[in-house]
Parts: structure tokens; sequence; C-alpha cells
């Protein structure tokens, strides 16, 4: 006898030098203690069950949890066809080294069955991407998402015979899943291939957590992970569309928290006023009404991450971060996408449940955004329209009175360097400078740092406009929301003589006059008079 | 990743055993000399006979147990096979004669009445349906369809010469292409015509 070692020149795409390769020899860390047999996990020549592909393993019989979802049109069943097969070891019901061939389990390295991790799905296949449905156009169609399967050209390597024995991608993938290019084989999103999403080259800081724990780490861009930047097909942590987290803005956070993305919007949650995404789970859902019904916010709510641009526009055009998201339009009823910016507050602002509600206590009441800022009203800041006062002296160019605004003018973060947008701000109301309103403020450049960034703080205290301005605002320390409704005056209860100029009144601070009346009467350009009593001053009227 | 698997195949070391002598059919399973059913002692006479074979099956190797009758067998179908197995031909219909289990053991030089019937794992039926596929054309065309299979023209048996030439007759695959009816492969079982350590005899032909 002879024994010769011999150097095994083994090609790289061969299961031998893959984790299914079960046998003593193989690479992985799940391997027999001393079989060495390769094909035998799985195969046998003779006595298969099932007969094809001569398999040499048992079924695990269990009984599935099946994916499910608001969103899906497919109806997957209990797991079939080879998929069953895959499931004889990566369900982790079935010994490893239970095969029909042998009699004995053949012993394995790491414990009888499949080890914990991501090889076990378990028998809960809710957290991973369905299998054993029918996939036909008439799916294709009803998702409105998905390739027709006719149409769809097989990833090259499934041209090429790869299946579970060549890992010629990482975990013996059949395609790249570089890009995502295997889940869009069959995934064809809106928006997708145009977002930045698809095609940024940002990279991860190494700061943890990393936002790729699973994909192969030579993918290093958002691009390149794209999908997997949010989804995990397989044990996904957040179940709802396989995304990774459960809790919804965590899967939008590890990227945007500093670590990859330009700026830091996680941080602008943890300031005191913000949209509270993290105050919710599971409330969301995807295919929810565009008018907000059970209150709610998520990173989603207002954000499309397969369709989100890195694009500014112009008032009150949606800009590129907002694309493809529904909305209510100024009619009040449901857009998608939104086509104006103010059109997805108004998903929750415009009389959902929840929404929060006036803090000033005024003359007129009005909770409904929408229709504080309807174009037909007595006076409104120009979101939704044009503005109806032609005379703001005010005005620091470019603004002029045609101009349109943004909610964002006014609600975004704090801080010239924060990410645009109503995040989170230390001021009240997610405002995005000072804006005191305590009665007896010192007016300060500080205090209304909000108006003043549009309207010059001189013209507004040498009275360009109101006569008496410079009296209220420095004289008296009245600040500009006692007597001004900043959004404005809906036209079913105020009118162009009353509450023309954003007039309604505070009225705790202001209160009737010694007649009893409490009311703003418009006289014209620059002109009015104020029946009213105010802090002591009793006005009835008082002219300027 | 796919880099990394390379660099550790490259430095991947496997002890081959080679060993200098030839077993023989005396003591294998296929010796049958030593049988209650074979009353006549001897071994080669169970399938073969120097006068008077059996010559309905071409190329028959002097053949003298009975053939089966069975002219349908259920066969392996499957739907990723490339390859179209017919029923069982040449050598494999003589293999049958006994794997079936249709035709008793000591049914051969003219015997019909025997009672003894192929039992346990050598016991394949009439139903193919759960065996490797056999009575196939394995050529070089049908390697390049499947993608997962070696041509055969070109690619070593590991026992001197191509596939085609070592494991295949007249280009068909059959049972003898894993099978050695005389001799069983020193270490192995299942009269294996070459060591399946590693699966070396099923990844002499499958590109997996």
């Amino acid at each position: 006898m002879v024994f010769v070692w011999l150097p095994l020149m083994v090609s790289a795409q061969s299961i031998v030098n893959t984790k299914h390769n079960l046998s003593v020899s193989g690479p992985g860390t799940v391997k027999a203690v001393s079989e060495a047999e390769i094909c035998l996990f799985c195969h046998t020549p003779h006595n298969s069950r099932p007969v094809a592909p001569l398999w040499n393993r048992n079924d695990p019989g269990a009984t599935y949890t099946l994916y499910t979802s608001s969103m899906l049109q497919a109806l997957p069943g209990q797991p079939d066809g080879t998929s069953i097969l895959c499931l004889s070891c990566h369900d982790g019901t079935v010994a490893l080294g239970s095969v029909l061939s042998r009699p004995a389990t053949i012993g394995m390295t790491t414990g009888t069955f499949m080890p914990a991790g991501v090889s076990n799905l378990t028998t809960n296949l809710r957290n991973d991407h369905p299998v054993s449905f029918t996939y036909d156009a008439a799916l294709a169609t009803a998702d409105g998402q998905l390739k027709p399967p006719g149409g769809i050209t097989p990833p090259v390597s499934l041209a090429n015979g790869n299946d579970p024995h060549k890992n010629i991608y990482s975990d013996f993938l059949v395609a790249t899943s570089q890009n995502s290019n295997l889940c869009n084989s069959c995934h064809q999103r809106t928006y997708w291939t145009s977002s930045t999403h698809s095609s940024s080259t940002r990279t991860w800081n190494g700061v943890a957590p990393d936002p790729w724990p699973y994909t192969d780490p030579a993918m290093t861009t958002v691009a390149q992970n794209a999908c997997e930047s949010c989804h995990n097909p397989h044990n996904s942590g957040g179940n709802l569309m396989l995304l990774k987290y459960q809790a919804e803005e965590s899967n939008c956070n590890d990227c945007h928290n500093g670590n990859v993305a330009s700026k830091n919007v996680t941080a602008q949650f943890a300031k005191t006023y913000r949209h509270n995404v993290t105050g919710y789970t599971n409330v969301h859902v995807a295919n929810e009404p565009a008018a907000v019904t059970t209150m709610h916010v998520e990173c989603v709510d207002c954000h499309n991450p397969h369709a989100a641009l890195n694009q500014t526009a112009v008032a009150p055009n949606v800009n590129g971060f907002l694309t493809g998201v529904k909305g209510v339009n100024q009619s009040g009823a449901a857009v998608n996408p939104a086509v104006y910016s103010y059109e997805i507050c108004y998903r929750c602002h415009a009389g959902s449940p929840g929404a929060p509600a006036a803090v000033t206590p005024r003359v007129i009441v009005q909770n409904n955004v929408r229709l504080e800022f309807a174009p037909g009203n007595p006076s409104y800041h120009s979101v939704a329209a044009a503005g109806v006062n032609t005379n703001v002296p005010s005005l620091i160019a470019p603004w002029t009175t045609s101009s349109r605004l943004y909610c964002t003018d006014c609600h975004a973060s704090d801080g010239a360097s924060s990410p645009a947008g109503p995040h989170g701000s230390i001021y009240p109301h997610i405002l995005k400078r000072q804006y005191s309103t305590a009665d007896n403020t010192t007016e300060s450049a500080a205090a209304y740092a909000l108006c003043y960034g549009c309207h010059n703080r001189t013209s507004i205290l040498n009275n360009s406009s109101f006569g008496e301005h410079n009296l209220h605002i420095v004289g008296e320390r009245t600040p500009c929301n006692t007597c001004h409704d900043p959004h404005g005056i809906s036209s079913t209860q105020g009118n162009s003589t009353n509450n023309s100029n954003l007039i309604n009144f505070w009225t705790t601070i202001v209160t009737n006059s010694s007649g009893g009346i409490r009311r703003f009467d418009d006289q014209g350009l620059y002109r009015g008079r104020c029946y009213l009593t105010c802090h002591g001053e009793n006005h009835n009227p008082l002219s300027y | 990743m796919n880099k990394l698997n390379v660099f550790f195949t490259c430095a991947f070391l496997v002890a081959v055993v080679q060993f200098g002598s030839a077993q023989t059919i005396v003591g294998s399973a296929h010796d049958f000399s030593g049988q209650s059913w074979n009353t006549t002692t001897e071994i080669c006479i169970v399938c073969h006979t120097p006068h008077n074979a059996d010559i309905s099956v071409a190329d028959a190797p002097l053949w003298n147990h009975s053939l089966s009758a069975v002219a349908t067998y259920t066969l392996y179908a499957s739907g990723t096979m490339n390859s179209v197995p017919g029923q069982p031909d040449g050598s494999s219909k003589l293999c049958l004669s006994c794997h079936d289990g249709t035709v008793a053991l000591e049914n051969f030089g003219g015997v019909t009445s025997g009672t003894n019937f192929m039992s346990g794992d050598a016991l394949i039926g009439t139903s193919l349906s759960n065996d490797h596929p056999i009575s196939i054309d394995y050529d070089a065309a049908l390697a390049l369809a499947d993608g997962g299979l070696h041509n055969p023209a070109t690619t070593s048996s590991g026992l001197g010469g191509t596939i085609a030439e070592d494991m295949l007759i007249s280009g068909k695959m059959q049972c003898s292409s894993c099978h050695d009816v005389h001799n069983s492969a020193v270490g192995t079982s299942s009269l294996l015509l070459k060591s399946n350590a590693a699966s070396a005899l099923c990844l002499t032909c499958h590109d997996k």
C-alpha cells in the first residue's frame, strides 16, 4: 500500500469548497465528524424520497408560520417543491446527519441540528421572503410592482447551471445581490431606479451599528447594498415588509445617524419638539389611507425610501426628498403622489385624530390647518396660494407678496447645518427659530427670530405698515402671536374686515373693550381700528 | 468572500490512499457460491455460461440468468433533468434480471421455478423513479445543455481514461457506470467502480 498526499485542486465553482459540503472535508463550521461523502447529505442513487432530485433526507413534516403582509398579493402556501428540501436542513428540525441511505445518524461537529443563526430559518417563516407561491402574470398585474414572470431574464448564473452546489456569489445566490440585481430580477419598485438610494455612493464610517450586517462586506455603498440597506430577506427583525428592524425608524436611523448619510437626522429626533417617530411601532400601515385615521408618525409617512431624491425644489412643489409620497390636497382629496409639499402635512394636520390642537386660545378657533391656509381665506401665510395682502413692506428680498412658502420655512429643525424638514427642534411646534409667545417678552432680534427671518425687523419697528407696531412690540412687550394667527383665518369663520393681516386675537391677553367688543376693523391700506382691552389699555376703539 | 474561498481551496489537501492490489469476485457480494439457493456451488454460473448463452440482449456477455419479463419500468423524472432516460437497455437489463425482484435468483441455466427473490437494499424493484436514471445517452451535448455535468469525452474518469472510455457503454450511462459487478473497488461498499470518498464517484460526472 502506498500513501500519497496530493493537493486536490478543486474549482472555485464546486460544492467541494462550499459550506454545502457537509462532509469531514467541508470548509464550513457545520460539518461531519468523520463522514467523507459529500453528496449523500442530500442525494442517494437508489431509494430516494422524494424521488427527484434523488433526495436522501426526511421531510420535516412541520407546519410553518408563513409570511403575511397587508401589501402581499401572492398567496404563499406551506413550503413545497424544492423549498421543503432546503428546509430539511434549514428549519432546524431535522438532524443534519439523518439521511435515508445511512442506518445511523451521521455525527456532526456542531451538534445534531442546524445551529441557531442566519442559516436556521426555523419553522417561523414569518420573517422570511415568501416561497411556494404561484408567480404568474396575474400576480404581477395585481401587485403592480412585480415583473411578469415571462418577461424576466434569468440571472446569468442560472443560465450557467448555478444552484445550491456552487457558491459563485455569496450565500449560494443565483445572481449577484450587488445593487440588488437579484431582487430587481422580479421586483420593479416604482421610482426605484431613479432614486438616490439606488445610486448613492455614500459609505459607512465604521461606527456601530453596521447598517449592512448581512450583506457581502465587499458591498460598501448604499447603491451596492440597495434593498438590503433596509430589508433582510431572511430572519428579518421587523417581519413587516421584511424590514431589518421592527421599529420602523430604526431601518432609517442606522444610515441617517451621521454614519452613512451626510446629515444626522436621528439627532433631530432627540430634541424636545419633534415628530415622534420613536413613539409608535407597527401603527403605520403601508397601504393606509392618505388622510391618517390612527395617530402615528413614521419616517415613511413623509418619505418614500424607494423614491427619495437628493434634489431641491421651489415652493410649493415637493422636493426630491418627498418624492412619491401620498398626500391630501387643498380640496381635502387624497393624492398619490403629492405634488405640493403641504399636501403631505395635510395627511395628519388637516383634521386627523390626535393632530395637535391650536395652542393659542383665539377668537376664532381652527385646528384644521388645511382650512387655515385655504386660498379663499381673508388672510393666510402663502402656503397654498399667494397671499391676499399685496402691501407687505417688511418682506426681505427675495421674498415678495407673490412668493410661496413651504410649511418647512417655519417648521423645521433648528440650526443652520441641520437637515431640512420638521424632524425636531429645540423650539416648540418644531419651529426653525425662536418664536417667543410669552406676554411681556422684551423685544429683540432673537425673541422673534422666526418672524424676522422674512419680515425685516427695522421695517416692523419703524411702523412701516401698522403705525403702532413699535409701541406694541417694544413698548408694551407684546409678542407677534398675541394679535396675529400665523397660519390664517378660515373663510368659514372670519371675514376680510375683521381678519385681514392674520388678525385673530389671543383671548386670554386681549379682552373686550369697555363697550363689550373685541374686534379689529380693517379700514384700508395701513389703516384700521381695534375694540379691545390689553395690558389695561381700553381701545373703544382706537384707530390708526 | 469568494476570493477567500479560492484561497482556502488552494491550501486544501486531501489524502489519497492508493492500493496496489485489485479485488476479484471471490468473496464479494456477487459471489453466490455459498448461497443455499445456488445448488451448483459455482460462482460464475449464476450469470454466465460458456455455451448456449441467452443472446436476446445485444452484446450480453454469455448470459445465463433468466431475463426479466418487465417491459415497462417506471422511470426517474425531474423538472431539472436535461437527459431523457429510456427503458433500461443493454447491460442494465442484465442487472435487473435479479435486481428488479421479478425473477427468482436461482432462475439460471434454464431453471424457471425458483422461489428466492431479491430483497433488502439490493432490491431496486420495477419502479426506477427513485433511482439514478440509467440508459441515458451521455455526451458532450448533454453536458453542455445541463451545465452541471462534465464532458464525458474529455474528462478523466480517474481510472485511466475518460468517462466515456471507462464508465459508459456505447455512450450510455448504465448500472455499470457506477458499479463493477465483479470487483468492488477496495475500500468501497456496494461494488462501486471507484471510491466514493469525498463523493469522488458522483463528482466524476457531476460538475457540482
